[in-house]
């Protein structure tokens, strides 16, 4: 289990990184040529959006006008040429020049837990195992960046990392600007008196070790060190969101989901590898479009500034941005006005990290009913991210039974997202 | 029956005189001769070391004062085994060993039925059941959920055959076959087909959940769901037949030289007429089921009859209602022919895997290392380190009637146990002496036993502050709705956030102690095991409560949110006041919902999830973990010290004497005395703080955080 996060030795990224190596007499454009592309990954990190609860395709990235399954919103122009996207998102409409949308995610579950499970790991839930999510597998590839944890959840529980390990698991928040308790001595304990404790305790330790060379001692000073580290670092000041401007929290709406894209956003400058925001709410089964509209106006300021503040600064390059959700919603609307599970196809959104923006990959049928051009399997989304970042969707890792499993479901990723 | 049950365990220590004979020890070391093992044995360790190592080991915490000088009180030669005979009967040993089991089951509070059956478990380790009874119970359990306290096994890999086979196979005789359900096994002898013939004696089970109510429960279908060959195998076109039940597994032909089985069969014969007597009426051939409810029927009408209504009695109806309902119930859940045979199998005093892997797992708990290692992987690729301990054991097991405390009190009196840890070696020599048993390996306190530990030498488990010494004013902002335009006057009284004296903005941010504070991953909220096994007898408690779906809850949710965007309501942030005494108790980790939630305490340091079967408890350090125990609440509570709290007049009396102050902690959480260079450190360090409360505090702080506090001695 002690596995740790960075223990692989060759890494797609590392041979990349030394570039013009060959490695094992293959040349990285060889390598680059055995996935099928010439595309050199570009992501350092990742923002994962994770909508709970099956968010309707139709009434969001693939609107079917004229079609008795349109429902009760109309398609817009957007910044690129040619791509409509739903009317609830007007702001975001100017950005999608830096944006995709995969319109022909073909998933296989209609149940909430297995579908989350599948969309989230990449593999179909089993018996007596379980996967773990892609942010533990990103940070498990890839070496941490500063001081913060790699791998950071916000408003809701990221899957578990298993048998990546504890070191892979998500550093959670529960409410983005909330300070962690953890991250500070308690309450009534300054700074000069906490520093005096660690001092005392060192001492302990010191003497309690002596002159043993087991390395379980060692490792839980090692932990110590870290946390100390951590809660000594400027880099919590990402935390803090009331040092930002009431003008960009207002930008992004004044949400819980607004302020959770601003921490994403401070997150992944301060070097964090994955954050992955929850939100829930698309389980509509009835009234799907007052709550649609609802889910717009929050979701739209935050994600549209998100993407502007980002390719402004020229993070967005290195930063994949991607929305999720575990299906999509029935074509046909229901008798409360709603819309129920729909596996067989709904949309993915995807922006920077090297993908080509204004563009879709793949599409669904006229009615949104079963994908038409391009279909493309769930593993092959994660298969795509592991291509963003670097990252080798084929390696192995034991699991503690000595089962050899591979960081991704055998997907092939989608070339048409890089250009 | 507990009669006769108490009277045999003291037969059986008074025939085995620990001290004196070791034969766990002697076994042992003769087998490391045979080895050529060359290394020397370490040392034991002292007495106070030993009471604070079997004490974590047994019941799950660091000893109290009073019960380190109970130990000294004793005599020299023969403390360590009369605390070894106290701690066994100590009530919290069933606390402590419920873990070991519910990981070894992966039994879920939240899980169908399972809080009901991690309730059984702890029960019949507080009755001393013998694992071969607990294991057949488990495995041919039916019936429903909660209502049969021991279905949680089976309910929680959903019934299904081939997790049940794999789980079976791993839990109860140490062996992981369940590679074999898609090919043969790559490392062992188990094929494909004995793996489907062990799913075999699953594949009617069936899980059931009742539409109306929800209820779970398992019934048998006629048809077996494991069929052979299996899909995509063999020719197409091939028919699939039901495969035959085959239990893969050998059992020995006869008995061993040390005559196990004899001894478990004279035991049990000793038992059944010790039992029988007790009772007072001769064993009727009525359907057991009908006489154990008898049984409880008298039960009741005794406990009733020391009351006042003894004329509103109707025992003999009560029975008979009771009965009725059995007979109804046992129509409906079908009891599994195929399973009790699969237990008896099992659970076969021949079936050597069966006793040897469950000692093996105990060994290993208590030694930090299996003589099989991996506790679950008996295989030919992977043998005993020590074959003839691990049978010695196994065969004291069989003969005690798998008794877990006989082997508990054989390994925890053994000179092996009580050596000390190999320091100041190079690596490969402490694994060498480690591997061989000449030394025990450093462990970690179970994230639970840590949990209490820390509650424990912090007094928390009692109120420590006088009342009204810690009041505490929290501050908490809440958003309030005007009513809608049009009507002046605010749905709830407003007040100016002025007249609070600050304004808001610059307010600290309420220290959040209540419900719903970020502190909550340290709370542990006791469960009533009792009410959990007694509710099981509601038939119809459950049926009625009304689940809210999914899609209710989500529908609810929706309007709030909707509700709180309305146009036409304001919103003003107020911010509440509120008084109270900072006075925490905390209760043991033990016995609460388990596994905890993920971001818990418990599960940060390394309480599994006890969803997948190759998953252990993890003892890696992590930054999370020293995050919660530098700063969290438990800790820091833990280390303040309390007016009420025995140490309390040595540091704020009228005469105060730091240096007795300091030696009563070092008793307390690290049950020892200092060194002298100790000593002096802390009370110098007590001397120089601004109070000596508060240095006391700080000393305590870092003693609880600790490597000598987490890891045993």
């Amino acid at each position: 289990m002690a596995m740790a996060c960075n223990d692989y030795k060759l890494t797609r990224r590392r041979m990349i990184g030394a570039t013009g190596a060959s490695i094992l007499g293959m040349s990285v454009e060889q390598l680059l040529a055995a996935q099928g592309t010439s595309h050199l990954p570009t992501a350092e990190h990742m923002i994962l959006f994770w909508n709970g609860g099956g968010m309707t395709h139709l009434d969001t990235w693939d609107p079917k006008p004229g079609r008795p399954t349109q429902g009760e919103f109309e398609p817009i122009e957007t910044s690129a040429p040619g791509v409509q996207i739903s009317e609830i998102f007007p702001q975001l409409a100017k950005q999608m020049h830096h944006c995709a949308v995969v319109r022909s995610i073909a998933g296989t579950q209609g149940a909430h837990g297995q579908a989350t499970y599948n969309l989230q790991t990449s593999y179909r839930q089993a018996q007596n195992l379980r996967h773990p999510g892609f942010g533990s597998v990103v940070v498990h590839e890839r070496e941490r960046m500063g001081d913060l944890p790699s791998y950071i959840s916000i408003s809701g529980r990221a899957p578990r990392a298993h048998y990546l390990g504890q070191k892979c698991e998500a550093y959670f928040v529960a409410n983005p600007g909330d300070r962690d308790p953890y991250l500070a001595f308690p309450e009534g304990i300054g700074q000069v008196r906490g520093n005096k404790r660690l001092d005392v305790l060192a001492k302990f330790n010191r003497r309690f070790n002596g002159r043993s060379g087991d390395k379980k001692l060692a490792s839980n000073q090692t932990a110590v060190k870290e946390a100390v580290k951590l809660m000594r670092s400027p880099a919590l000041a990402a935390f803090e969101l009331d040092k930002v401007p009431t003008t960009t929290l207002n930008r992004y709406g004044d949400t819980a989901f607004g302020r959770g894209a601003v921490l994403a956003k401070r997150l992944v400058e301060t070097g964090v590898r994955f954050v992955q925001i929850n939100r829930g709410g698309f389980d509509t089964h009835s009234n799907n479009f007052p709550a649609m509209r609802n889910h717009g106006t929050v979701m739209d300021p935050a994600l549209a500034s998100l993407i502007e503040d980002l390719a402004k600064s020229g993070l967005l390059k290195k930063t994949l941005v991607v929305m999720l959700s575990e299906f999509g919603r029935t074509p046909r609307i229901n008798g409360n006005a709603g819309r129920d599970h729909w596996p067989n196809v709904f949309s993915g959104f995807i922006a920077g990290g090297g993908v080509k923006g204004g563009q879709f990959v793949g599409s669904s049928d006229k009615d949104g009913m079963q994908p038409d051009k391009r279909p493309v399997p769930v593993a092959d989304l994660h298969a795509s991210f592991c291509h963003a970042m670097g990252i080798d969707p084929d390696r192995e890792v034991q699991t503690p039974l000595g089962r050899p499993m591979k960081l991704v479901d055998g997907g092939k990723p989608v070339i048409e997202l890089f250009g | 029956m507990m009669r006769s049950l108490l009277t045999v365990l003291l037969a059986l220590v008074l025939l085995t005189p620990a001290a004196a004979a070791d034969p766990l020890g002697k076994v042992l070391d003769a087998e490391n001769k045979a080895k050529g093992v060359t290394r020397a044995a370490l040392p034991v360790i002292n007495d106070l070391s030993y009471l604070r190592r079997v004490t974590l080991d047994l019941v799950g915490r660091i000893p109290t004062v009073e019960e380190i000088g109970q130990f000294e009180a004793l005599p020299a030669t023969s403390r360590r085994e009369k605390t070894v005979e106290r701690l066994l009967a100590d009530q919290r040993l069933a606390d402590r060993w419920t873990i070991f089991f519910a990981d070894m089951l992966r039994l879920r509070s939240n899980a169908e039925g399972g809080g009901a059956s991690i309730a059984f478990i702890h029960r019949a380790l507080r009755d001393r059941m013998p694992w071969d009874e607990m294991a057949r119970r488990m495995i041919s359990a039916s019936g429903k959920a909660g209502a049969t306290p021991e279905l949680g096994f089976i309910l929680g890999d959903n019934a299904d055959p081939m997790a049940l086979a794999g789980a079976a196979a791993q839990v109860f005789m140490g062996v992981r076959v369940a590679c074999a359900q898609c090919h043969d096994h790559p490392f062992d002898v188990w094929t494909r087909k004995d793996f489907y013939g062990l799913a075999a004696f699953f594949g009617k089970t069936r899980r059931v959940q009742s539409q109306f109510t929800n209820t779970v429960y398992t019934t048998e279908a006629a048809q077996t769901s494991v069929l052979w060959p299996p899909e995509g195998v063999g020719e197409e076109g091939t028919a699939r037949k039901p495969m035959v039940p085959l239990f893969p597994f050998g059992l020995d032909k006869g008995d061993r030289p040390t005559r196990p089985v004899a001894r478990l069969q004279a035991l049990r014969k000793r038992q059944a007429t010790l039992a029988a007597t007790a009772a007072g009426r001769k064993q009727a051939n009525s359907d057991a089921g009908l006489e154990a409810l008898l049984a409880a029927a008298g039960s009741k009408a005794n406990s009733r009859s020391a009351g006042k209504k003894q004329d509103t009695l109707d025992v003999a109806g009560e029975a008979k209602r009771d009965a009725r309902k059995l007979k109804v119930a046992q129509a409906r859940y079908r009891a599994s022919k195929l399973r009790v045979e699969l237990a008896r199998q099992i659970t076969d005093p021949r079936n050597r895997l069966f006793a040897q892997s469950f000692v093996n797992r105990l060994w290993g708990e208590l030694m930090g290392r299996g003589i099989v290692e991996p506790v679950d992987n008996f295989a030919e690729s992977n043998p005993a380190s020590h074959p003839g301990t691990l049978d010695f054991l196994a065969d004291e097991f069989i003969a005690s009637g798998y008794d877990i405390r006989t082997i508990l009190r054989l390994v925890v009196n053994s000179r092996p146990y009580r050596r000390q840890h190999a320091i100041a070696v190079a690596d490969s020599e402490r694994i060498e002496l480690e591997s061989a048993f000449l030394a025990t390996p450093m462990r970690r306190m179970l994230s639970e036993v840590l949990f209490d530990s820390i509650v424990a030498a912090g007094h928390l488990f009692d109120v420590k502050h006088e009342k009204g010494k810690n009041l505490k004013v929290v501050w908490q902002r809440a958003r309030i709705a005007k009513k809608p335009t049009g009507d002046q006057s605010p749905a709830v009284e407003p007040r100016p956030l002025a007249a609070t004296g600050k304004p808001a903005a610059k307010m600290k941010k309420p220290a959040k102690l209540t419900a719903g504070s970020p502190y909550d991953v340290e709370n542990a909220i006791e469960l009533d095991f009792d009410a959990l096994l007694s509710e099981s007898k509601e038939e119809v408690r459950i049926d009625r409560m009304k689940v809210m779906s999914k899609e209710e809850i989500e529908a609810m949710r929706m309007e709030q949110e909707a509700a709180q965007r309305r146009p036409d309501v304001k919103f003003f942030d107020r911010f509440i006041r509120t008084t109270f005494d900072d006075n925490p108790r905390f209760t043991s980790s033990m016995r609460t919902a388990s596994p905890a939630a993920p971001e818990h305490f418990l599960r940060i340091f390394g309480q599994p999830s006890r969803v997948t079967l190759d998953e252990k408890r993890d003892f890696t350090p992590s930054m999370r973990q020293a995050l919660m125990l530098l700063n969290g609440r438990l800790t820091h509570e833990a280390s303040r010290v309390g007016e009420l709290e025995p140490v309390y007049p040595l540091l704020a009396g009228k005469v105060p004497d730091v240096p007795a102050a300091v030696r009563l902690v070092y008793r307390e959480i690290l049950t020892r005395l200092p060194t002298s260079s100790e000593l002096t450190e802390a009370t110098e360090l007590i001397k120089s703080s601004e109070t000596p409360l508060g240095g006391m505090a700080d000393l305590r702080w870092a003693m609880l955080n600790s490597n000598e506090f987490r890891f045993l001695p």
